[in-house]
């Protein structure tokens, strides 16, 4: 497919001269996608795509006065780029922000020099889509278990219990430390034990960062499109037999954003 | 936001909400993606920062009171009926969940506010960067 044209004419009302404008880039994709007509972007421009060799990037105009990063403009480029998602085979998200000041720069000075590496990023990602699976214990049911498991937290638990504010602090830290680990420990033995059931239906996986007392697990899963059903079969069965304890969620399908940078 | 229960009978345990607010799509987007050196000029920096900060789990002291005192709120449970101890859980997840989406917005407008115009070149991206992730 030709390279789209990008005429004077798309511009919408910006109330800015040309030499302000530039362009926001969302997504690397084949070059001969057909980009949705109706996606808009950040300040509702039109959405197209500018190609070179076999990739293209998808773009639309954008006022360089002004830092993107406003919450709108974030729930338009997740708009964009999860419409992209969901129309094509390959998408390949990139960095929020990023931003080529001319059209010409989008080919010679993006696409040009990136070709190989992002025509590899594009077909490591076909077929395949993004799901995030987050567990969280449920509190209630977590500190039960601590107190029953261990008899020194028992122990501290009924000194300290029924004593006035801020009476016994050290046992109350001493307490609390104890119970942190507890929590530590069996989070680390029920995150690999859900993993383990998960990954062999994966392609890859990242794991984000899990904060909190409640968070068992939060990954990023890459999954071919003919396996998601089984995974989220896996899942529903998983969600079932933990549910007493720790509560599954899933988020997605969404667009690879995890592992655009793996080759 | 469509927010399914995971308590319906015969299956549906799998909580499976629409990733369409600001936090979700912001915990979703952010940090990730091709980055291409050149020609990320927003002070993306700032956003990303809060972001990861907010996820900082601070064992301190007062973090170990805190548990301390979820065990101990657990008696209030076992002896009647259990509302207190789910008030309180529910009162500390809503808390936490509004300090993240706060500090992530305020990254934004951070971002919005300084504007740091020392990349106005436009310079040929680079396949390796340091700001990449890593993935597993």
């Amino acid at each position: 497919m030709t390279p789209t044209s990008v005429a004077h004419e798309d511009v919408m009302d910006l109330g800015t001269t040309d030499a302000d404008l530039g362009w926001f880039v969302y997504a690397v994709v084949d070059a001969d996608s057909r980009i949705p007509d109706d996606l808009t972007g950040l300040d509702d421009q039109p959405v197209q795509a500018v190609a070179y060799g076999r990739v293209a990037a998808v773009v639309s105009r954008f006022r360089l006065e002004r830092p993107p990063g406003r919450s709108a403009d974030l729930l338009a480029f997740h708009r964009v780029v999860d419409g992209l998602a969901d129309a094509l085979e390959s998408v390949v998200p990139v960095s929020f922000g990023s931003v080529v000041l001319d059209q010409e720069g989008i080919r010679d000075e993006l696409l040009a020099p990136n070709e190989g590496w992002f025509g590899e990023l594009v077909d490591s990602v076909r077929g395949r889509v993004q799901l995030i699976v987050q567990a969280n214990y449920d509190q209630d049911a977590l500190l039960r278990e601590v107190v029953a498991a261990d008899p020194e937290i028992a122990r501290l638990r009924e000194l300290t219990r029924d004593l006035p504010e801020g009476a016994a602090r050290a046992e109350l830290v001493r307490l609390g430390e104890l119970v942190g680990a507890a929590v530590e420990h069996r989070r680390g033995e029920d995150a690999d034990a859900l993993l383990e059931d998960i990954l062999p239906l994966t392609v890859a996986h990242v794991l984000r960062p899990a904060s909190g007392l409640e968070r068992v697990l939060d990954v990023a899963l890459l999954v071919d499109s003919a396996q998601r059903d089984e995974l989220e079969n896996r899942l529903e069965v998983l969600a079932e037999e933990v549910h007493d304890r720790v509560q599954l969620r899933l988020l997605g399908p969404t667009a690879p954003y995890d592992f655009a940078g793996e080759v | 936001m469509t927010v399914q229960s995971h308590r319906r009978g015969g299956g549906g345990y799998l909580d499976r909400p629409a990733p369409s607010g600001l936090a979700d799509v912001i915990e979703i987007i952010l940090d990730k993606g091709i980055v291409i050196d050149a020609y990320v000029r927003v002070s993306l920096v700032g956003i990303e920062l809060l972001t990861i900060d907010a996820r900082i789990v601070i064992a301190s002291v007062d973090t170990y009171l805190r548990f301390a005192e979820a065990t101990n709120r657990l008696d209030l449970m076992e002896q009647g009926g259990g509302k207190p101890l789910d008030e309180f859980i529910g009162n500390m997840q809503e808390s936490g969940a509004g300090r993240k989406v706060k500090g992530a917005v305020s990254g934004a407008k951070k971002a919005l506010s300084s504007s740091d115009d020392d990349d106005g070149e436009s310079r040929p991206a680079k396949k390796s960067s340091s700001r990449r992730r890593s993935t597993a």
